[in-house]
């Protein structure tokens, strides 16, 4: 959809989101710092403060890394999904103040520079015990940068979605350097064992909210080519899909969205042009299905945006046969015209 | 490590940084809007916001502001080149 880009397309969504958010990270540190001098009287600010915001960005790691499968289990979850990249860079500048005020208390006041220090003040790779976590932790930061630098749509236009995508896949690599970082850096100076619990507990949630959407996501995708006849895959009966609602399959590797609407069936590529997003767990709204990410519309029997908009997806050709929808796995065109399927039944 | 080589590194970083900051900077004010229209237009809290990412990826964007053939269409059985 072009429109001149903004620093932020702010509404009143987006704002309750960051307020919240926002609200949320103040609370988090102002108790951590209140607690932390209450049961460690002796601890100086600088550390106190470090460990505040070091602990915020990697909850909010974990809030980040939970919220995609989590709303793919379950579509109440989306709303939390709807302004992801604000939390991502919120994590972010909690790491970056973690990092920048640890590089001031450890390295700040060498014979050589802060960042020279941090490469070569520990070189005991060789021991897990005094093994130099931070350097961890420094690669983990700059990843989250590149991540969070690059976070606004016109990356996402101008890397082009996949390298993109990719590119932020990178979280999870972060994820695991920031484990690490943890494992060997705070575990050893602290053996607690509640510590050690919340890092398990917390990874087991990332992973297994991975796992079950993973397993959830095989289960839908389950072939249905071998129903083959002429070309076409029974998707499904026509009752099956809820009115103004999609089925979403997989067709020789491709996920498509199938709308019932009325007496119609219309089949149209799963993946939103704007992000990706899932078109199939959108509905037809004013006669437009509708993406349930940000709204982007596109017209069911033709997969065209309305007028001025520009954005096209894929169509597939339908037909019901026995009250049983038959999709061709063959893409059309982006913008192709496909005469919907009628289910006879059903004409109004 | 030894001092050297970490001086090394830290000193090339610098200097990428550097450039990609001056580079950056060019970029937000003319480069941006050559590669992709939308962003000719686009506000100046937008150009500060894409500030850091340009000047991290500045070899990349560099060369694609000398070709300058507008943003890249990607290729996928979702998305065709038009
Ligand atoms: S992904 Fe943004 S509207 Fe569909």
């Amino acid at each position: 959809m072009g429109h001149a880009y903004q620093a932020v397309g702010w509404n009143r969504q987006k704002k309750i989101y960051d307020r919240t958010l926002l609200l949320g990270v103040v609370l988090y540190l102002a108790v951590f710092l209140g607690v932390g001098f209450a049961l460690h009287p002796e601890a100086t600010a600088e550390t106190m403060i470090l460990r505040a915001l070091g602990t915020a960005a990697f909850m909010l790691l974990h809030v980040v890394l939970a919220i995609g499968p989590l709303s793919r289990l379950d579509s109440r979850f989306l709303p939390l999904l709807y302004n992801r990249r604000h939390m991502g860079v919120t994590m972010f500048l909690l790491a970056f103040g973690h990092g920048a005020f640890s590089l001031l208390q450890f390295h700040g006041f060498g014979d050589v520079g802060p960042l020279v220090s941090l490469l070569v003040s520990n070189p005991r790779f060789d021991s897990l015990a005094q093994f130099p976590f931070q350097l961890l932790g420094a690669l983990a930061l700059f990843l989250l940068f590149l991540m969070a630098a690059t976070s606004h749509d016109f990356w996402l236009t101008n890397l082009t979605a996949p390298v993109w995508k990719a590119l932020h896949m990178l979280v999870y690599l972060a994820y695991g350097l920031i484990v690490m970082h943890v494992v060997l850096g705070v575990l050893q100076a602290e053996t607690s064992p509640l510590l050690a619990g919340l890092l398990v507990l917390g990874m087991i949630v990332v992973l297994g909210l991975h796992l079950a959407a993973g397993w959830r996501e095989r289960a839908l995708d389950e072939p249905l080519d071998q129903l083959a006849r002429e070309g076409f895959v029974d998707v499904g009966a026509f009752e099956e899909i809820p009115e103004a609602c999609a089925r979403v399959v997989t067709l020789g590797g491709d996920r498509v969205a199938v709308f019932r609407y009325g007496d119609r069936v219309s089949a149209l590529s799963n993946a939103c042009q704007h992000q990706n997003g899932p078109l199939g767990e959108g509905r037809i709204i004013d006669g437009f299905v509708t993406c349930p990410w940000h709204g982007y519309q596109y017209k069911p029997d033709c997969g065209a945006s309305p007028e001025p908009f520009t954005e096209r997806v894929p169509t597939f050709e339908t037909r019901i046969v026995d009250g049983r929808v038959w999709v061709s796995p063959v893409a059309q065109a982006p913008g192709t015209y496909v005469e919907p399927a009628r289910h006879p039944g059903r004409a109004r | 490590m030894s001092i050297e080589i970490a001086n090394l590194i830290v000193n090339a970083g610098l200097v990428y940084a550097g450039l990609g900051l001056v580079f950056g900077l060019a970029f937000v004010w003319k480069g941006a809007g050559r590669l992709d229209p939308d962003a000719a237009r686009g506000t100046w809290g937008f150009r500060l916001l894409i500030l850091p990412g340009s000047a991290a990826l500045w070899p990349l964007l560099l060369l694609r502001w000398v070709r300058s053939s507008g943003p890249p269409q990607e290729t996928s059985p979702h998305r065709s080149p038009v």
